[in-house]
């Protein structure tokens, strides 16, 4: 029979035909299938290019700052000799800001003017004059910080076809700054403050330094305490801890400490370190003891599945020729482990590095202007300065913020990167 | 069994010794905790003071008036903070506290004065509000609209059916929680205000001070208000994507935000710098900080912030803060405070 | 002497003991006409000889470190003039910090109090003494060590055995903390909840239905009521993690599904590390994701659409949640999917079965016990996910099931409660703890369940 004769309806149905009837249907919903996986696949890479696609989007123009260029002459007036430090630098910017527009006359349109540049425009001018007093009594071309309203208008991200009312430059503001522009006097710059100053209320003058520097300060605490700890207490446990009960129990147990909330650490800070012992708040010896106890569990599982990967070939052999049990441990099978046991670590590190939760708790939530230089100053790390720009609603801040997660994820994607390198570079497939 | 006793006790001791070591430090920095509405302007100043190189610059946490005035008096001593900001005078209450507490010589500095806004997104309808409507917006508990001196749970769900004139909105309002002075400000000027312009309301504050109390100060539960902490950015970031709802802070967030915001008119009263300074925008008060004089020679540092803040060029007129929308006080006033601030003068009543 | 060269001349005195031990043995072993046999490897003499020197030293190194700051302070205190010894002990405290800071050599207030200067020369010399003193004890203990180890060496002396019984010390004392931390958590965590639970009975807040802690801070204040009742909150997780693992397990599951089955392995190389990416990314950064790009895009499409979409919708915090587990699912599942037997698929495959009937009918249900554990295993990550409801979900505890309100989490609320108020009384700061106990064990027995549901269930293939 071919293939396109009807069924006979009076004969018994063969299988061949049951099958053919069904194979159409079966092919269609396999290619379903097949496209719903692609498609779940899309999905997650989609999501992915979308968050990244928007930190960059938002934050790539925050490593450029725009600066605008006045005519300073360092008045010998206003800069007296025995009180250097704390001249009315302002006033010299304000009156190289004068020079240039002399039409700002009444106390609004001055206001406006001076709102041009930014506040620390006059700590620059101070530190050049404390650095070189000679330049007193001469005039100088400086370039200076613009203000963040006036860095948003430049990098577009303020419309200047809105309506005034809906803007933060007005519309004076916006013709001075276009003869700022017709004479060359307005620049962007490569934003080595960003990199270099730690927080401050003026989004041109916040920088990431700062808590780059608790970041790693806080690091260091976790990594000394956390990786010796962890390697010992793994080896303990796997290698020479009677099988019992408890043992189980203490499995179970760092199994489920690897899994808390991150949160619940936070509480055991606050509690215990800042009300109990009373450690200093804000300070990264805190935040890299809580978490060190959170990175403990982390780097205990993997260095215990890493000495469970060791044959026993390998440990028989080892007791075969002679060697004891904690030769046999530290001199052959621990060895073996140890790139197993520093891909944990350094994933350790990573979720350490992005953790934030916990160390709102203890205190580094603060306004903290100055560059921590030791394991006791107050300081803040990379994410929580992330969650406090983030509440920020200038402009400039969400440009800044963007660009902060753009330096903390860079550090995530290299810290990955080593720990897939060293896997591959290493272990060995038993 | 006897030598993990033995280990035991030396880790014990290893830890207690690792603490001990570093507890030990001496700070050298300014701790400032106190309100969210002071503290834009704190952190100005405290940036300003640190860049002058001589000092650390001082670290600030936004804790609420309440929260700050709680910590600053628990105690004298190196843990506590030094100095707090509030949006709000000291309370009677807080003074004992901290009298009890051994914090006995504060010294008091008016900085400014501030208005509440009630503010919203600028692409929503401007509305013109009361006091009364305020109170019967928020109160927990409302004159019977029926008539009647008793009241009853606030039934008030849309700002129309409060008064026709208003929008048919749903009344959302976020505001300050109890740990802000703002909200102690809002309350006794707004909500105080606004119930007392019932004549047997306002009898009841000579007959039944409790039972006023209650009526005067309790703020509704159902929803309609949301306490949305002490972070004042965030709530203007959710009124700009937020239509309907409306928020509850300082005047300072409302002029740095201009271009994002409005705030309501007030009894027909435009919320400006200048209806403000002149008090013809009625809901406004005064910003302070408190420091203790026990730490003034002890944290390095103190005396010099404080003269740092209370200088003209500062608080003045013309000073950076009023560009950041602190309202300055009057000449006399400030020259007053000025003094009091450079002798450090004890506050000795709230009287 | 400073702390920091102490501790270095330590150590090499500990590499000297160490070549010390080394060579005597070596020598004993060699010195008599027949070479004797050492019981132990040199090594182990001269690690022996090495332990015994540092290790008695630097626990009396950190115990004398310890205490000398609180004695040398009562010393300085108590030779200082008769108008300071009757201050009360806030004022010492203010008084021993004006010390401090000026030994340290910190930024001082008054720098011209000749008092003050002079207890801090006081301290100095007290502490240099101390030092001294100190240095003299840890370095003959430190040669005590030497000699006592030395003399005893021979070559029946069972160096090793002493070793490892020291090394084996070490690791159970690193154990110890490792347990110690999961004790201490629960305990901390347990102690501040017991105090909250003797306000609040415990009724009230597991039934209670209004949760609005904010409670009046001082008498004369009138704040809200109070009411610690916990189910809108639990209510508000349950939303949001639901809505996150209706996003995640079809994702995750079709992607490990395509990746192992349909994938070939160029394309399995290139895009797994991508998704495990995912999981890397700090959970703040998924925050401000959400509440940067998210939330107005979800409220603008709500808009566009005529529905009334709150701008901190449960939808927004829960979309991006269920795009961080993502990867949790996927991985967890492609393992369970790899370790089915190939033997299976190849049966399914010769009775004429597509590939995605085999998967479906026969791969599934067997690697099923172990893609329910991941899947638990994720839920318990989403219930404890802190940073992305902070930022963006919203801070009202409203009792509704409706994903584009505005809910409020377990998390958010016990951060909210503990930044700011920060004293240990009230029953607001102690409720944070209560509902910080409920995330623990609520996540504790999933893990639990997680665990015994792939134990119980889990096929084994010979």
């Amino acid at each position: 029979m071919s293939k396109s004769d009807p069924v006979d309806n009076n004969g018994p149905r063969r299988a061949i035909d049951i099958v053919r009837e069904g194979l159409e249907k079966r092919y269609r919903a396999e290619r379903r299938f097949r496209r719903n996986g692609f498609l779940a696949i899309t999905i997650s890479l989609f999501s992915l290019f979308v968050l990244f696609a928007s930190m960059i989007i938002n934050g790539y123009s925050a490593f450029w700052q725009t600066y605008i260029r006045l005519d300073i002459f360092f008045d010998a007036e206003l800069l007296h000799q025995e009180a250097l430090a704390s001249a009315d630098y302002d006033g010299l910017v304000k009156n190289a800001l004068q020079t240039v527009f002399p039409d700002a006359q009444n106390r609004q349109e001055r206001r406006d003017l001076f709102k041009l540049v930014s506040s620390g425009a006059a700590f620059e001018l101070r530190k050049r004059v404390l650095d070189d007093p000679a330049i007193i009594d001469q005039r100088k071309s400086v370039w200076v910080l613009a203000d963040d309203d006036v860095d948003m208008l430049i990098k577009g991200h303020q419309g200047r076809n809105l309506p005034e009312s809906e803007r933060r430059i007005n519309n004076r503001q916006l013709q001075w700054l276009d003869f700022l522009k017709a004479e060359n006097r307005i620049e962007k710059r490569l934003n080595w403050t960003f990199l270099s100053h730690g927080d401050s209320r003026e989004p041109e003058m916040a920088g990431v330094w700062g808590a780059t520097m608790g970041s790693f300060l806080t690091l260091i605490i976790t990594l000394i305490l956390s990786f010796p700890i962890g390697v010992a207490a793994a080896v303990y446990l796997e290698e020479f801890a009677p099988k019992n009960r408890w043992t189980d129990l203490i499995e179970i147990n760092i199994n489920n400490l690897a899994a808390v909330p991150s949160i619940v650490f936070g509480l055991l800070g606050l509690a215990v370190f800042l009300n109990f012992f009373g450690l200093p708040r804000s300070a990264p010896i805190v935040g890299g003891f809580v978490l060190a106890l959170m990175t403990l569990p982390v780097i205990i599982i993997a260095s215990r599945s890493a000495l469970k990967s060791v044959p026993p070939s390998i440990r028989e052999a080892a007791l075969g020729v002679g060697a004891s049990k904690m030769q046999m441990v530290f001199h052959h099978v621990l060895p073996l482990a140890l790139p197993g046991m520093l891909t944990g670590t350094i994933i350790g590190m990573a979720r350490a590095l992005g953790e934030t939760a916990p160390l709102l708790m203890i205190g580094m939530v603060a306004f903290i202007v100055d560059i921590p230089k030791g394991f006791t100053d107050p300081a803040t790390v990379l994410p929580v300065q992330i969650y406090l720009w983030a509440d920020s609603p200038e402009r400039a801040f969400v440009e800044r913020t963007s660009a902060a997660v753009i330096i903390l994820l860079a550090f995530l994607i290299i810290m990955n990167a080593a720990a897939v390198i060293l896997r591959k570079r290493f272990e060995r497939r038993w | 069994m006897k030598k993990l006793v033995v280990l035991s006790v030396t880790m014990a001791f290893l830890f207690i010794g690792l603490a001990a070591v570093f507890a030990g430090s001496a700070r050298d920095t300014i701790s400032i905790v106190g309100s969210s509405t002071v503290y834009p302007f704190a952190t100005v100043v405290a940036e300003r003071f640190g860049k002058g190189g001589q000092y650390k610059t001082p670290k600030i946490e936004s804790t609420g008036s309440g929260g700050g005035f709680k910590l600053f008096c628990a105690g004298v001593g190196v843990e506590h903070p030094d100095i707090t900001n509030a949006s709000r005078r000291m309370k009677d209450t807080e003074f004992e506290t901290c009298a009890k507490n051994g914090v006995t010589e504060i010294v008091e500095v008016k900085v400014g004065y501030d208005g509440i806004v009630v503010a919203n997104a600028k692409s929503a309808p401007l509305l013109k509000l009361t006091r009364k409507a305020l109170f019967l917006a928020l109160a927990k508990e409302v004159p019977d609209p029926k008539g009647g001196e008793k009241v009853i749970p606030n039934p008030y769900k849309t700002w129309k059916s409060i008064d026709a004139s208003l929008p048919d909105v749903k009344i959302e309002v976020l505001g300050p929680p109890p740990t802000s002075g703002t909200r102690d400000a809002f309350v006794e000027l707004v909500m105080e205000e606004g119930a007392n312009s019932y004549d047997w309301i306002k009898a009841l504050a000579k007959s039944d001070v409790k039972k006023h109390k209650a009526i005067t100060n309790g703020i509704r539960e159902d929803g309609a208000y949301v306490e949305a902490g002490e972070n004042d950015n965030l709530i203007v970031q959710k009124l700009e994507a937020n239509k309907n709802a409306f928020g509850i802070f300082g005047f300072s967030f409302l002029d740095q935000n201009a271009d994002k915001i409005k705030g309501s008119l007030i009894e027909g009263m435009e919320p400006t710098f200048e209806n403000i300074a002149s008090g013809k925008y009625p809901v406004s008060r005064p910003l302070f900080f408190y420091v203790k004089k026990a730490h003034a020679g002890v944290i390095p540092g103190i005396k010099e912030y404080v003269a740092e803040f209370t200088s003209d060029k500062t608080w003045g007129p013309d000073g950076y803060l009023s560009e950041k929308g602190l309202i300055p006080m009057p000449d006399a006033e400030r020259k007053a405070f000025g003094e009091a601030a450079k002798n450090m003068t004890v506050l000795k009543s709230l009287k | 002497m400073p702390t920091v060269l102490l501790i270095l001349i330590l150590l090499g005195m500990s590499s000297a003991a160490f070549y010390l031990g080394h060579r005597r043995a070596v020598e004993l072993s060699g010195r008599s006409s027949k070479k004797i046999a050492l019981h132990s490897r040199p090594v182990y003499y001269g690690a022996l000889t090495a332990l015994w020197c540092g290790i008695p030293a630097l626990l009396i190194f950190v115990f004398w470190l310890a205490f000398e700051g609180n004695i040398i302070t009562r010393m300085v205190l108590s030779d200082l003039p008769a108008r300071y010894r009757d201050l009360p002990d806030d004022r010492t405290n203010l008084l021993v910090n004006n010390i401090k800071n000026q030994v340290e050599g910190n930024i001082v207030s008054i720098k011209e109090d000749p008092d003050i200067l002079q207890a801090a020369q006081h301290y100095r010399n007290l502490r240099s003494v101390s030092r001294t003193a100190l240095g003299i004890t840890v370095l003959s203990l430190a040669i005590g060590g030497i000699l006592l180890v030395w003399r005893r060496i021979k070559p029946s002396f069972r160096a090793r055995n002493h070793v490892e019984t020291v090394v084996r010390c070490i690791l159970i004392v690193c154990s110890i903390i490792a347990i110690l931390t999961t004790i201490g958590i629960v305990l901390s965590v347990l102690y501040e909840s017991i105090r909250f639970f003797k306000e609040v009975p415990l009724s009230d807040f597991l039934f209670g239905l209004e949760w609005s802690p904010q409670t009046a801070i001082r008498k004369d204040q009138v704040g809200s009521s109070g009411a610690f009742g916990a189910i809108p909150v639990l209510l508000g997780t349950a939303l949001i993690s639901a809505i996150a693992m209706v996003v995640a397990v079809p994702v995750g599951l079709m992607s490990a599904i395509y990746l192992s089955e349909y994938a070939g392995s160029r394309f399995r190389a290139a895009v797994k590390p991508l998704i495990e990416i995912l999981a890397g990314i700090p959970t703040v950064v998924y925050g401000f994701f959400a509440a940067l790009t998210v939330a107005p895009f979800i409220r603008n499409a709500g808009g566009y659409l005529g529905l009334d979409v709150s701008s901190e919708s449960a939808l927004a915090a829960g979309l991006v949640m269920g795009i961080m587990i993502i990867p949790f699912v996927s991985s967890l599942s492609d393992d369970f999917i790899n370790a089915v037997p190939q033997s299976l698929r190849d049966g399914a495959y010769s009775l004429g079965a597509t590939r995605s009937e085999t998967i479906k009918q026969v791969i599934l249900p067997a690697a099923l016990p172990g893609i329910v554990g991941g899947v638990l295993l994720a839920v318990s990550r989403a219930i404890g996910e802190t940073m992305i409801v902070v930022m963006a979900a919203g801070l009202a505890a409203n009792m509704t099931v409706n994903p584009f309100k505005a809910v409020t989490t377990v998390t958010v609320q016990i951060v909210t409660l503990l930044v700011g108020d920060q004293e240990f009384d009230s029953p607001k700061t102690l409720a944070a703890f209560a509902l910080g106990l409920l995330l623990f064990l609520v996540t504790l027995v999933l893990n639990i369940i997680a665990l015994r549901v792939v134990q119980k269930y889990r096929e084994q293939y010979e």
